[in-house]
């Protein structure tokens, strides 16, 4: 019932949609304002219906109503409730009718009000592209189409898919390029009325914004690579990412021609260009995405509807262009340019610079294709490729990034480099310091680091000069400064927050890319290793049913140059309904570098694990989040003119909406990708290792007297933590009391002359109690030290993480020996004979 | 110079260097991509080049040592042109009838690296790597696809590059 009410809803959206075209035309035909209102109401109600179906789907969902083939692939009962919502578009239907909603509310958004030439053929464009996504999703992706038999249960949401990224990565997406359709028709519709001058001033607000989301969706899919994936990276130059960076290149460009444009009246084929660019390549981004041409994680299944994409963006790319071509003689530009070493040169620059980049990453895309058309022979790229052909392109754009607020006009361009470039200098050879300090220092990586610092140093001495020259001018305080000059000169300032947070993410690409460390680790229980500056203690295997899955967690104490650093479980899920495993990461995130393991597989006596480290990688996320705030920044309404009072009341609720929900959206976002830990724990302190001073301590023993350990200094103390509750331990019990016998000097030894070290035993009795602890002893006939460490305090200085550990120490105090779990009589005695030179 | 001039022939120039770098990066970086059987009939001529090759996998002979870790399988050919596999029945249809030929053209696949979860019979494994002297390939990369357990193709397993 449900489905069949949706599949009409979804059908009447589509008559809606094509009746709001077919309306607002009459309506510039005839010059008769009331078709263009009944136009606009066609598309209120197709934004509305599509609305609606969405919503149905949602019931759809949260009912487990199984019968539609949707809901039953994507869902299952014991699925969470947040993961059933966002299993709305998990899939390539329910994505599709996001998509219209978001298209048709959109074009609702764009037309509301305006009854001019110039926004009536907008509203026919994205009328029309919305009946064309309304129709594909109606004709051959229905989400509401049901099964003949109905399922008792779903299949479940894959599980690869059950991370907070996967929440909020395709919505982000979805409006960046969804929102990139609305530049594109206020473009087309100022080339069919000839007015070719304000439309990049109309789009900017979309352009900006429909640009943060897709960079706010690349980053949260990178995000969500980097913690699910598990293979120690966050972009692999798949054919998907790729689909989602090429029109957030060519958007980042279309954003930089604008401002020209609004400055200088230039640049206007270019932006003319860019946005058919980045419409087009939006459109080839689902295409790939969703014709099953392209082997990836991200992909869609294999489905029909790749012709019909194919047909819509020749239409688009041949109509757009040959619209432009007709309108050639609007667009020419008869100023000369100024030179190189101006703003406007270097914007040129950048702009080529994105189109080569946009260009490669489509080529790269797209290699076995067109090699085989060229040569016959398939090649394929790999993220080598990429990254050698994309390398010194982005280090060109930084550099151009570096230079460009130093110049205005050509003509002053030298002596402003002269009296503004220190801080460019400075940066630069701080990075390089810096890097080379730190051991980074291949060259590449150092001259990477060094246009990094240039564009950095650039970018905050332009915002800390602005500061300063206002708080002198206005004799506000420098936090008020900051303030009025983000309000007032909002893109400027958002733009260069913008740069620094990508020069921050270049840092993190240039460590990551360059010096990345991955090995395999086999590993046994209470096995200690050492790699590099690491070493790491594998604890243990537990394991417990969760559900749908069952979890086998690997504890991993890990130390940075002796010191504890933190424990991490990596985790393998199985999932019972698929027999599908996925791996979960455990990511340790620092400044300098992330480690991060992978267990990869378990055996009753071994866990195989992966280990990677990979330098800098917080920079990362880091600039990321930067970036996103300068977006915002530069997004954020504020109007120029003043309004009157309701006009102003007005705006100012709707933008308040409007922020609220951004904000909402990023916070989210924020706290899904960088919030809780992954996989980390921290205990107050780690094991000492071995050669690190043992933690002095002083045990009361069973006898009723106390001993401290420093007082068996010139010693090998031998301490084993153990208790009465653990089945091990008591195993390891009369090999720790047959080894005391062996080793404890007999009374003529400790008697004679020259002085013998000794090794004495230690058993500490771990959260026990005394009566059970007496009775063990007695039962045994250990004849050792024991004494009770019942408020665990030695225990926690001693970091153990359960019973039995035993750890030697030397004559000097030191640790030589740490095990984990039931010690061997044949380990103790070889550590003992190296001590005590038997 | 004229203005404009200088500034098309900057963009040119930048356009120019691209074109090489890709012109070069593909032939030095990029892999050959290649059917079982067309990488076996090249022969020697392929041994140490970077070659990308699809086959699907024989379940029996997956053997896996944990403790370096490697795994070894062998793969059957299976065609590369995805018009064939449509004509075929689909990709599911292409691999079942791949294993079970026993006339199909196999390679041995050596990979050293923690078994994949994918890796199972009649999975298609995307192999990264190069043929060795031993006419065993020695893969650097495996992905992999088993279209028969999910409607939609999801997931292939993405290995690190």
């Amino acid at each position: 019932m449900l489905a069949e009410v949706g599949t009409s809803v979804v059908g009447l959206a589509l008559a809606a949609a094509l009746y709001a075209a077919f309306a607002v035309y009459k309506s510039i035909r005839r010059t008769d304002p009331r078709w263009a209102r009944s136009g606009h109401n066609g598309i209120y109600a197709a934004a509305s219906l599509l609305g609606l179906a969405l919503l149905l789907l949602l019931a759809a969902f949260l009912g487990d109503q199984f019968e539609v083939r949707y809901v039953a692939q994507h869902s299952s009962r014991d699925l969470p409730l947040y993961l059933k919502a966002s299993a709305l578009w998990a899939g390539q239907e329910g994505s599709l009718l996001l998509w219209s909603f978001l298209q048709a509310l959109f074009a609702a958004l764009v037309v509301r009000g305006s009854l001019d030439d110039h926004r009536g053929w907008t509203a026919i464009l994205l009328s029309l592209i919305t009946a064309f996504f309304v129709g594909v999703t109606l004709f051959l992706s229905n989400p509401f189409a049901l099964l003949d038999r109905v399922p008792a249960d779903g299949e479940g949401l894959n599980p690869l898919l059950r991370h907070p990224g996967m929440i909020f990565h395709p919505p982000a997406l979805y409006l960046g390029y969804v929102g990139l359709a609305v530049p594109f028709a206020l473009a087309m519709a100022a080339l069919i009325t000839r007015e070719v001058e304000g439309w990049t001033q109309m789009a900017r607000r979309w352009t900006l914004a429909s640009w943060l989301f897709l960079g706010l969706g690349l980053l949260l899919g990178a995000r969500w690579a980097y913690d699910v994936l598990g293979w120690g990276g966050y972009w692999g130059w798949d054919p998907v990412e790729n689909a989602g960076l090429m029109p957030w290149l060519t958007a980042t460009a279309l954003l930089h021609g604008g401002v020209m444009q609004e400055e200088r009246k230039g640049f206007r084929v270019w932006n003319l260009l860019l946005v058919i660019f980045s419409f087009v390549l939006v459109l080839f981004g689902t295409f790939t995405t969703r014709s099953g041409m392209i082997q990836s994680v991200h992909a869609f299944g294999r489905s029909p509807l790749g012709p019909y994409f194919l047909a819509f963006i020749g239409v688009t790319l041949v109509g757009s262009l040959a619209l432009l071509y007709t309108r050639r003689s609007l667009l020419s530009d008869p100023r000369s340019m100024d030179g190189f070493l101006s703003r406007e040169g270097l914007f040129f620059l950048a702009l080529v610079l994105f189109l080569t980049l946009t260009g490669s990453v489509l080529v790269g895309s797209t290699l076995p294709t067109l090699t085989e058309a060229l040569t016959g022979q398939r090649f394929e790229a790999g993220p080598e490729w990429f990254d050698r052909v994309t390398g010194p392109q982005f280090a060109a754009l930084v550099l151009v990034l570096g230079f460009c607020p130093l110049f205005g006009r050509a003509a002053q361009a030298l002596t402003r480099l002269r009296s503004r470039g220190w801080p460019a200098l400075v940066g630069a050879a701080l990075a390089v310091l810096l890097a080379v300090a730190d051991g980074l220092n291949h060259w590449t990586s150092l001259l990477g680091f060094g246009l990094v610092g240039l564009a950095g140093g650039t970018a905050v001495a332009e915002i800390a000069q602005g500061v300063a020259a206002r708080s002198r001018r206005e004799k506000e305080d420098l936090l008020r400064a900051v303030w009025s000059l983000i309000r007032h000169h909002q893109r400027r300032y958002g733009g260069y927050l913008v740069h620094i947070g990508v020069v921050l993410m270049a840092v993190g690409i240039i460590g990551t890319r360059m010096y990345p460390f991955e090995t395999e680790l086999v590993l046994s229980p209470g096995e200690v290793v050492d790699v590099g500056r690491y070493t790491l203690i594998f604890e243990d295997l537990r394991q417990e049913e969760a559900g749908d899955h069952f979890s086998t967690y690997a504890y991993l104490s890990a130390y940075r140059d002796g010191e504890y650093l933190a424990t991490l479980t990596p985790r393998l899920d199985l999932y019972f309904g698929s027999d599908q495993t996925v791996g979960v990461p455990a990511v340790r995130a620092g400044l300098r570098e992330d480690l991060y393991l992978v267990l990869a597989g378990y055996s009753s006596s071994s866990a195989t694990l992966k280990m990677f480290v990979n330098p800098l990688a917080a920079f990362l996320w880091l600039g990321g989040l930067v970036f996103l705030a300068g977006g915002v920044v530069a997004v954020w309404p504020v109007s120029a003119v003043r309004l009157s009072v309701p006009q102003a009341r007005r705006r100012a609720v709707r933008d308040g909406v409007a922020l609220l929900a951004m904000f909402l959206l990023l916070t989210a976002a924020g706290v899904a990708m960088w919030g809780p830990g992954h996989g980390v724990s921290a205990q107050q302190t780690g094991r000492p290792l071995p050669g690190q001073p043992a933690p002095d301590f002083t045990l009361s023993l069973l006898d009723g007297s106390a001993l401290r350990l420093s007082d068996l200094r010139g010693n090998v103390a031998v301490v084993n933590f153990w208790a009465t509750w653990c089945p091990p331990c008591q195993e390891e019990l009369p090999i720790l009391q047959s080894l005391w016998a062996e080793y404890s000097l007999s009374p003529e030894e400790a008697l004679s002359s020259t002085y013998q070290p000794e090794a004495v035993f230690l058993g500490l009795a771990y959260q026990d109690q005394e009566s059970l602890v007496r009775a063990t002893v007695a039962r045994m006939g250990l004849t050792y030290r024991i004494g009770l460490d019942l408020d665990g305090r030695i225990a926690r200085a001693y970091g153990i993480t359960g019973v039995p550990e035993t750890f030697i120490i030397d004559p000097q105090g030191q640790v030589a020996f740490v095990h984990i779990g039931p010690v061997t009589a044949e380990q103790l005695r070889g550590e003992l004979d190296a001590l005590l030179g038997r | 110079m004229e203005g404009k001039t200088k500034f098309v022939i900057a963009g040119l120039l930048i356009v120019a260097a691209v074109v090489y770098l890709i012109v070069s990066s593909t032939g030095s970086t990029a892999h050959y991509f290649l059917t079982v059987e067309e990488l076996l009939a090249m022969g020697d001529e392929a041994v140490g080049r970077n070659v990308t090759v699809s086959g699907a996998v024989l379940g029996d002979t997956i053997v896996y040592d944990a403790s370096k870790p490697q795994v070894t399988f062998t793969v059957v050919q299976v065609p590369g042109d995805p018009k064939e596999v449509e004509r075929a029945g689909g990709l599911a249809a292409v691999l079942h009838a791949a294993v079970n030929n026993p006339d199909a053209p196999r390679l041995e696949v050596v990979y050293n690296d923690v078994k994949p979860d994918l890796l199972q019979h009649e999975a298609q494994a995307i192999m990264r790597g190069r043929l060795g002297e031993d006419g065993r390939f020695y893969a650097d990369e495996v992905l992999l696809k088993c279209p028969t357990r999910y409607e939609e193709e999801i997931p292939a397993q993405v290995e690190g590059p």
